[in-house]
């Protein structure tokens, strides 16, 4: 049952939240969340500054022997992979989930369970990863995972295939959460909140929502190739059946370079909060910022070849992709001087929050310049997989992302603790990071110029690198010190630090509005918004100080509710786990732990079926938040999809050995069971119209006719592969059985989880318990049914049609 | 509610009125769609056993697929009725999908808009 409290006349103080190991396992509170996200990544972000302060101590000199050749590989691949995935990703994460629906003056997210599931599922997708330690083999193939050289036979053993298996977990955690924060942020938002009026930090996170959204399905269509080559011997990276390397080079960094600004933007939001706030003006050109951030999201999907102008693609894909990389520099550029503009005239007040945002402005600029040099083909020829260009990244992931994170950390702690960081330690910690990042990563801008080469774990003496690397090295320990010194801020004042008002800063937005920390409903009324800055214009007015017409609050006859605990999502996170690890040691394990997660996403989806509190999800764009978020996964799902097709089309024509398409592919058969998916969408959409008509009868008969049409597609499909594999095709065969059987499986796959969807509201009809209030339920089911259909008619086309 | 505050929250007298109906299209449209898709795919069988058409066969066929893929999204998904932001969320990502593909199979060599 939902927590009811009701709003009259002081609703909330009396309703703490419940405190105890079991209240933070079962929590849906997406403050809470948050705060596991922070402390978890935290962590990381440890570990990875340990591998990092490793890789230094071995390069400070010459001829090191600290670590092997093999510790090493594994060093800087558990380094990236750790800062990426398992600390910068989930620190923003904390940023999203404990701020937005403050800012936005919402009381949760969307889906908090699902918000809950997907922290799970990222602490179980690290653990896994960080498991190949305990067990020795952590993965070594850098965290770009280049294949052929992460196939199994040039990495045999199960160190690729924890970060292989590992990458897919944290994929499905981050996709989960991009969905859910999307919705969050376009239909949640408080009543006056148009688009133009959501904070900076929001409108930046919404972008960042539909990279991940987008970009996630591409590496995880890669990583489900490499996984079947190393697992099931398909050859999507065998060179001698044919396959072409730069596929995973492609995929990777399709995914990569949308990864890039997935980890910058966040940051660019904090300092779009931090800067005004301190410089006591709202932020210049707002507007222009925004679209600024949507070109930046635009524009990243079409550069990732500069990642790969060292491969040979020729000069007019090296010259598209030149342009459209200087192009984003544009957008960049502006958020830069916008910024600068901000501060233009403003009465600064410098606080530890603000310095960091400052710093940002300076060492940021520095990595955003190295980056549009690698733009140019012969200049990053020169500079490619050099020192320069970790130099450039770092000034980019440190000097943007991190810098950015401390600056949220600084300025959100006292709303998330409801104690203020000590400003004199914060002051040391700023200098000493600031210090140590660019006494760490400027000279290796020397090192890279003077020819120094990345993923080398020792160098020679006379090669003029020791004195450039010995500074970085000292740098890289200032850097660990600084963050060291964060925590100690972090654990002083957390025990006796001030006690922090709800708006310590004099803030301009919705999360200041509201006590530090913030009660357990976020806000007792929803607040009305007036303006970007709202919360300034209620306390000072418009420039002419006229204050707003203070509005009635949001009248809420049923009370708050809030959404309950639940036990399901960790379960289903253990679940996945265990099914990961199994895939590591013995089938039964999988199995088992994929029977775990079914039953658990079953409890999960029925735990408030019926529950009068789940019914009504319409917000403010008047859709419901099941619907918005469908759709916002059908977008995901053209990704994934796009990404199978064109590497078929991509691997069409490239056989070695046959059999080959034209001569095993029944055309009529085919055709035949495409009518068959076809009609089963008509069905689907009359047994969604009986539904909405409240006509149970025919409900349930569509509902069981699409079910069967589903079913006898599968059968098609079952009697189409069994042929094959008589006729001698395999996934093992050739690139078209590999390809083939890959593209098609997944398809049918999905098909098999919309018949297993649809059987279970037939199920649920039949036991009277889909109601007329359940259609939109059915209809959610039907998107995703149809879909299903329209991804089949394009393999239709593309795969038996086209000669 | 304050309907200044929500303008585009529907009116709850007008939504209750479309959740009946469903605001969607009627059953003889689904039909209408469901025949036109069936006869599609014949043509798309048909037509590559017409000899006259090899030419065009490949752009008719991608042209047809389309028309059968547009048709499901805009009657039985409801693209047609409903709100515009979720033809934005699906129809944005789509075509953003559909130029990676276009990028990775002509990057690859197998569908060469230029030489290497």
């Amino acid at each position: 049952m939902a927590t009811r409290i009701d709003t009259h006349p002081h609703p909330v103080a009396a309703h703490a939240e419940a405190t105890g190991l079991v209240a933070w396992l079962t929590t849906v509170d997406h403050k809470r969340i948050g705060i596991l996200y922070g402390v978890t990544a935290f962590v990381f972000l440890l570990v990875g500054g340990l591998e990092a302060l490793l890789i230094r101590l071995q390069l400070a000199l010459p001829h090191q022997r600290i670590v092997g050749a093999e510790f090493y590989n594994a060093l800087f691949t558990m380094h990236g992979t750790t800062m990426i995935f398992l600390a910068v990703m989930p620190l923003n994460a904390m940023f999203f989930n404990y701020m937005i629906p403050l800012m936005i003056g919402a009381r949760d997210v969307a889906f908090p369970r699902l918000n809950a599931f997907s922290y799970w599922v990222y602490l179980s997708g690290g653990i896994f990863i960080n498991l190949s330690f305990l067990v020795g083999t952590p993965p070594d193939g850098g965290w770009f995972g280049y294949a052929n050289l992460t196939t199994r036979p040039f990495s045999p053993g199960p160190s690729i295939d924890f970060w292989v298996i590992g990458l897919q977990v944290l994929g499905v955690s981050s996709v989960v959460a991009s969905v859910n924060f999307a919705v969050t942020i376009m239909n949640m938002r408080a009543p006056g909140m148009t688009l133009m009026r959501m904070p900076l930090f929001v409108w930046m996170s919404l972008i960042v929502q539909f990279l991940v959204v987008l970009a996630f399905p591409i590496i995880t269509v890669g990583l489900i190739f490499l996984m079947m080559d190393r697992f099931f011997g398909t050859h999507f990276f065998d060179v001698a059946a044919g396959a072409d390397l730069h596929l995973w080079q492609h995929v990777f960094w399709a995914f990569g370079h949308p990864e890039v600004y997935i980890l910058i933007l966040p940051a660019f939001g904090i300092v779009s909060e931090v800067i005004p706030t301190f410089a006591r003006k709202p932020l210049f050109g707002a507007p222009v910022m925004i679209y600024s951030g949507i070109l930046i999201a635009f524009l990243g999907f079409g550069v990732w070849s500069h990642h790969m102008f060292a491969s040979g693609m020729g000069p007019v894909a090296d010259a598209a992709f030149s342009i459209a990389t200087m192009l984003i520099a544009i957008p960049t550029g502006i958020k830069i001087f916008n910024w600068l503009a901000t501060l233009w005239g403003g009465r600064i007040h410098v606080t530890t929050a603000f310095r960091f945002a400052a710093g940002i402005l300076g060492v940021f600029t520095i990595g955003g310049l190295s980056g549009v040099m690698h733009a140019s083909p012969p200049v990053d020829l020169q500079q490619t997989d050099s020192y320069f260009v970790v130099a450039h990244m770092h000034y980019v992931l440190i000097g943007g992302t991190l810098f950015g994170i401390f600056a949220g950390l600084y300025y959100w702690w006292p709303k998330m603790t409801g104690r203020l960081l000590d400003e004199r330690l914060g002051r040391i910690n700023f200098w000493t990071m600031f210090l140590g990042f660019n006494v760490a990563f400027f000279p290796q801008h020397f090192l890279g110029a003077l020819g120094m080469p990345r993923r080398i774990y020792t160098y020679p003496a006379d090669a003029g690198w020791t004195l450039w690397n010995f500074v970085s090295t000292a740098g890289a320990f200032v850097l660990g010190l600084g963050v060291a010194l964060f925590l100690v801020n972090a654990a002083l004042t957390m025990r006796r630090g001030a006690r922090a008002a709800g708006d310590p800063w004099d803030g301009r937005t919705l999360e200041w509005r509201t006590s530090s920390p913030p009660p357990v409903h976020d806000f007792d009324q929803i607040p009305p918004v007036y303006s970007r800055d709202t919360f300034w214009r209620e306390k000072y007015g418009d420039r002419h100080g006229r204050k707003p017409v203070p509005r009635p609050p949001m009248p809420e006859p049923h009370g708050i509710h809030l959404p309950a605990p639940s036990f399901w999502p960790i379960v289903a996170a253990v679940g996945i786990l265990a099914a990961a690890v199994g895939a590591l040691t013995h089938l039964a394990l999988v199995v088992a732990g994929a029977a775990v997660t079914v039953v658990a996403i079953f409890a999960f989806a029925l735990e408030h079926h019926g529950n009068p509190a789940h019914a009504h999800q319409v917000g403010e764009l008047a859709v419901d938040h099941r619907k918005l978020a469908m759709w916002t996964f059908l977008g995901s799902e053209c990704f994934f999809f796009g990404t199978l097709i064109a590497t078929y089309l991509a691997y069409k024509g490239r056989n070695v050995v046959g059999p080959h398409p034209h001569e095993i592919l029944n055309l009529p058969l085919t055709t035949l069971s495409t009518f068959d998916l076809l009609m089963s969408s008509l069905l689907m959409v009359l047994a969604l119209a009986a539904a909405q008509r409240g006509d149970r009868t025919q409900t349930r008969l569509w509902l069981a006719g699409t079910v069967l049409f589903g079913v006898i597609f599968l059968g098609f499909q079952a009697w189409e592969f069994t042929e094959f594999v008589h006729e001698g095709l395999t996934l093992r065969t050739n690139l078209f059985g590999s390809t083939f059987f890959t593209l098609t499986g997944f398809h049918g796959g999905h098909v098999a989880i919309g018949v297993t969807w649809l059987t279970t509201l037939l199920i649920l009809d039949l036991r009277g318990r889909l109601t007329v209030a359940d259609a939109l339920k059915v209809e959610v089911a039907g998107l995703y049914w149809h879909f299903v259909d329209i991804v089949w008619i394009a393999i239709f086309t593309l795969v038996y049609l086209i000669p | 509610m304050d309907r200044d505050l929500h303008p585009r929250v529907p009116d709850p007298v007008v939504a209750e009125a479309e959740a009946h109906s469903g605001g969607h299209a009627g059953v003889a449209i689904y039909v209408k769609v469901a025949v036109i898709l069936t006869v599609i795919t014949a043509l798309e069988f048909a037509v590559l056993y017409i000899r006259a058409l090899t030419p065009i066969v490949v752009p008719l066929l991608l042209v047809m697929s389309a028309g059968k893929f547009a048709l499901v999204v805009l009657f039985f998904m409801h693209l047609r009725y409903d709100s515009r932001v979720l033809s934005l969320v699906f129809v944005g990502p789509l075509l953003i999908a559909i130029g990676i593909v276009v990028a990775l199979t002509t990057l690859t060599g197998a569908f060469l808009v230029y030489g290497r």
